[in-house]
C-alpha cells in the first residue's frame, strides 16, 4: 500500500468521486471526518427527515473525493431514524468507497456488519480503529490475516492519535473496485439466498443477495421498495420468501444472525490473540458465570441479596426509614404541625384534613417523603448499580429457560424487571414483547407477583424483622409466579418465539450514571406520587367526615377475618388501590403500631402483594390489553390473592411455622 | 445516550418521540432497539454532574 498523501481540502461542488464513513455510533467517525476533510464541511438534513448529514472534501494524490460521514447504524437492517437515513443513502447514492470503522475493542460485535457491507457488494476499506486502547488492554490484532480473509483492504487505526491516518489515505486512493471479496453461509441458507435473489430482477445499488438477506429478515422498507420495482414479478419474491419461512420453521432472523456470528468468528480465529501479561479476562470470565445455570443462579440470589435484601430493606426501609419517619416526623415534626393546627384552625373538618389521622400533611405527606421516597431511592441506587454494570441482558440469557415454561422469552426480562420499578409502566413495555400471548401473560404476571420498588422496599423491611417471614413471602411469590405462568402457558398455547441478543460487555458502574439515573428517577418518582397521595389522603378524609370509610372497612372485615387479619389492615387494602405503595405504607403503620402477630404479617404482605394493580395499573391495562382482559385479570388476581392469603393462614396456623 | 439494557446508542432524536401513552413530559425514553425505557435526565443534573453525550463537529 502506497502511503504519505499529501491533502488539500476541495470545495463540495468539485468533489468527484464519494466516500461514506459507516459504522456503529461512538466509533470515531466523525474524528476520521474531520481528519479527512479539515474544516471545510457543510451539514444538512437528510430530505425529508430530521437527520443531518455532514459532508466535505478533500484530495489525495490528485484525486478529488466528496466524503460523507453517514449516521451510526448497527445493521443494515435499520431500527432507528438515523440507521434507516444511512442505508438510504448506501442504496440510493452508490458510493466509490465504504469506510466501515469499527472499535477494534469490540470486533466480534461489529464485524457482522462488514459482512453485511461486503455482501451487499459495495466497495469497502475496513477500519480498525482504537486499536491503541484495545493494545492497552492486551488484545494484539494479526490485520494481515484478517484482511486475507476478509478479502478487502484492513487498516489499523487511533484516528484520535492521528495514528493510521496515512495508511487510511493509502487505501482509499490504492482501492481496486474490480476485486470484490466472496464468502458464504451455511449451505441452506445460501440456497435459500440464491432462490429469492433470483426472483429479483430490478437494479437495487446493491447486490441481489444482499436485498434477499433483507426480506427473509422481513424488512418492511425494503419489501415495499421491492415490490414497487418489481411489479407483476413481486408475487413470486413473496411466494419464495413465504416457502422458505414454511420450511425452515425457524426465526430467519435469528437464523441469519446466528450464522453471521459463526463466520464471523471463523474470519477472526488467529486474528486477535490477548497478551500473555494480562491473560486473564475478569470480565468475560464473570459475564460467563452469570449466564450459566449452575453459577448465574447463586449470582443472582446474592445479588437479591445483598442488592435488596440488605441495601433496600435493611437499609433503606430500616435505617433510613426509621430516621425520617420515626425520628423526624413522628417526633419533632407532625407533633409541631399537629400543635400549630389545633392551635389555629378552628374548623374539625380543616384541621382533619391537613393534620388528622389521613391528613395531607400527617398521612399524605409523611408516607411520600418519609417511608416511600427513602425506600424507592435505596431502590433506585441498587437498580442503577446493576442497570449499569451490563448485568440485566445476562439475567436475560439466564432465566430465557425458564421463561421458556411460562409462555415467554428472555426478552420478557425488560418488563419484569422494570415492574419491579413500576408495574405500571412496566405494563406499557410489555408491547416489545413480539406476541400477544407474551404480552398477555407478563401483563398478568405483573399484575400479581411483581411488587413495586415501594412495595417490594416496605415489605422487605417489615418481614425482615421476622425469622423466616421473608422465606415465605418469596416462596410464595415466586412459587405463584411460576405456577400462574406456567398454567398460563398451557391454557394459552400459541407459538414461542426464539431469543437472542447481543450480550454488551460487563463493567464496572460509573458513578456519574448512577448518580444521574437515581436522582432522575427519583424525581420523576417523587414527582408522579406526590400529588396522587394527596389526592388519597383527602378522599380518605371525605370517606372518613362522611362515614364512607368506615362503612368500606365494615364491608372487607369478614374478609379479613377469612385472612385471619384484625379490621383495621382493611385501610391497608383500600390505600392499595390507590397506589400499591400507599398500601404498603398502610401496612407499615400497621406492624409499627404493633396490630400484627408474624403470621398475620406475612399473611398481610402476600395478600397486598398479590392484590389487584392500582388504578393507574388497571387503567393502562386497559389501554393495553383492552377491557376483556384486563376485567378478567382484575378477577383473577383478587380471586388468587384473597384465595392465597386465606389457604397460607390456615397453613401456617396449622404448622405452627411463625407462630 | 447509551441504552441501560442492550448499551446500544439511542439517536439524540428519539426522546422527542412520544411513546403514545402519555401527554409527553414523562421523561423515559424507549430504547429503539430494544424497547428498554431509560431515564431521560435533567437539564438540571445535566448541569450539575456533566452532559456525557459528546457534540459532533458543527
Amino acid at each position: 500500500m502506497k502511503c504519505c498523501a499529501a491533502e488539500k481540502e476541495l470545495t463540495t461542488e468539485q468533489a468527484q468521486k464519494r466516500i461514506y464513513l459507516v459504522g456503529n455510533p461512538n466509533v470515531g467517525k466523525s474524528v476520521l471526518f474531520n481528519a479527512l476533510t479539515g474544516a471545510y464541511t457543510t451539514v444538512s438534513n437528510y430530505p425529508g427527515t430530521s437527520v443531518e448529514v455532514f459532508r466535505g472534501s478533500c484530495e489525495i494524490h490528485g484525486v478529488r473525493y466528496e466524503v460523507l460521514d453517514t449516521p451510526g447504524m448497527y445493521s443494515l437492517l435499520p431500527i432507528t431514524e438515523e440507521e434507516r437515513v444511512a442505508r438510504d443513502m448506501l442504496l440510493s447514492e452508490p458510493p466509490d468507497l465504504v469506510l466501515h470503522v469499527i472499535d477494534a475493542r469490540n470486533i466480534e460485535r461489529m464485524l457482522p456488519m462488514t459482512l453485511q457491507l461486503i455482501e451487499a457488494g459495495l466497495p469497502v476499506v475496513l477500519v480498525v480503529n482504537i486499536l491503541d486502547e484495545a493494545e492497552r488492554l492486551g488484545l494484539r490484532f494479526d490485520l494481515h490475516v484478517l484482511e486475507e480473509k476478509l478479502g478487502i483492504p484492513v487498516v489499523g487505526a487511533a484516528v484520535r492519535r492521528r495514528r493510521g491516518l496515512k495508511e487510511i489515505r493509502a487505501a482509499i486512493v490504492g482501492f481496486d473496485p474490480d476485486e470484490r471479496a466472496v464468502f458464504s453461509y451455511a449451505a441452506d441458507l445460501e440456497k435459500d439466498i440464491s432462490r429469492i435473489a433470483s426472483c429479483l430482477t430490478a437494479d437495487y445499488g446493491i447486490d441481489a443477495r444482499a436485498i434477499a438477506l433483507l426480506l427473509m429478515q422481513r424488512d418492511e422498507q425494503l419489501t415495499d421498495l421491492v415490490r414497487g420495482r418489481e411489479g407483476d414479478q413481486f408475487a413470486a419474491v413473496e411466494a419464495a420468501i413465504n416457502e422458505i419461512a414454511f420450511d425452515r420453521r425457524v426465526d430467519l432472523h435469528l437464523r441469519i444472525s446466528l450464522e453471521r456470528k459463526r463466520v464471523c468468528k471463523g474470519v477472526l480465529e488467529g486474528v486477535i490473540r490477548q497478551d500473555g501479561q494480562k491473560a486473564f479476562d475478569w470480565s468475560g470470565r464473570l459475564s460467563d458465570l452469570t449466564m450459566n445455570p449452575w453459577t448465574g443462579i447463586p449470582i443472582l440470589l446474592l445479588v437479591l441479596y445483598f442488592g435488596l435484601y440488605h441495601f433496600v430493606g435493611n437499609f433503606g426501609a430500616g435505617t433510613v426509614v426509621d430516621f425520617l419517619e420515626a425520628g423526624l416526623f413522628e417526633e419533632y415534626i407532625n407533633p409541631w404541625f399537629i400543635e400549630m393546627c389545633r392551635n389555629w384552625l378552628p374548623w374539625n373538618w380543616l384541621f382533619e384534613l391537613l393534620a388528622g389521622e389521613y391528613g395531607i400533611f400527617t398521612l399524605g405527606v409523611r408516607y411520600a417523603v418519609a417511608i416511600v421516597l427513602p425506600i424507592v431511592g435505596t431502590f433506585f441506587v441498587a437498580f442503577s448499580l446493576i442497570e449499569d454494570s451490563g448485568y440485566f441482558p445476562r439475567l436475560a440469557m439466564l432465566v430465557d429457560r425458564v421463561f421458556k415454561q411460562i409462555g415467554l422469552n428472555g426478552r420478557a426480562v425488560i418488563p419484569i424487571v422494570l415492574g419491579f420499578g413500576c408495574d405500571t409502566m412496566a405494563t406499557i413495555v410489555t408491547r416489545t414483547l413480539e406476541t400477544r400471548r407474551e404480552r398477555f401473560i407478563a401483563t398478568l404476571l405483573l399484575a400479581l407477583a411483581i411488587p413495586c420498588s415501594a412495595q417490594l422496599g416496605v415489605i422487605l423491611g417489615l418481614l425482615s424483622a421476622v425469622p423466616g417471614a421473608l422465606l415465605v413471602w418469596g416462596g410464595t411469590m415466586v412459587g405463584l409466579f411460576l405456577f400462574i405462568g406456567f398454567l398460563s402457558a398451557r391454557l394459552m398455547p400459541g407459538e414461542k418465539p426464539m431469543f437472542y441478543m447481543e450480550i454488551p460487555p460487563l463493567r464496572l458502574p460509573q458513578p456519574r450514571n448512577v448518580i444521574v439515573k437515581t436522582l432522575t428517577r427519583m424525581q420523576w418518582y417523587f414527582l408522579e406520587i406526590f400529588p396522587l397521595f394527596i389526592i388519597a389522603s383527602v378522599l380518605l378524609v371525605i370517606g372518613k367526615l362522611t362515614g364512607a370509610l368506615d362503612a368500606l372497612v365494615r364491608g372487607l372485615r369478614p374478609v379479613m377475618e377469612l385472612l385471619g387479619l384484625p379490621a383495621e389492615a382493611a385501610a391497608a387494602f383500600i390505600f392499595g388501590f390507590f397506589r400499591r405503595d400507599f398500601g404498603a405504607a398502610g401496612l407499615y403503620d400497621l406492624q409499627t403500631g404493633g396490630l400484627l402477630s408474624p403470621v398475620q404479617l406475612t399473611v398481610a404482605a402476600v395478600t397486598l402483594t398479590l392484590f389487584v394493580p392500582c388504578v393507574a395499573q388497571f387503567l393502562i391495562m386497559k389501554k393495553e390489553r383492552g377491557w376483556k382482559a384486563s376485567l378478567g385479570i382484575f378477577l383473577v388476581v383478587t380471586l388468587l390473592a384473597f384465595g392465597v392469603g386465606f389457604s397460607l393462614n390456615r397453613l401456617l396456623l396449622a404448622v405452627g411455622v411463625l407462630a | 445516550m447509551i441504552c441501560g439494557f442492550c448499551h446500544r446508542e439511542i439517536p439524540e432524536k428519539t426522546p422527542e418521540v412520544s411513546c403514545g401513552r402519555c401527554g409527553g413530559g414523562c421523561r423515559k425514553v424507549h430504547c429503539p432497539h430494544c424497547g428498554y425505557e431509560n431515564p431521560l435526565p435533567s437539564p438540571l443534573f445535566e448541569r450539575l454532574f456533566g452532559r456525557k453525550d459528546k457534540e459532533k463537529k458543527k
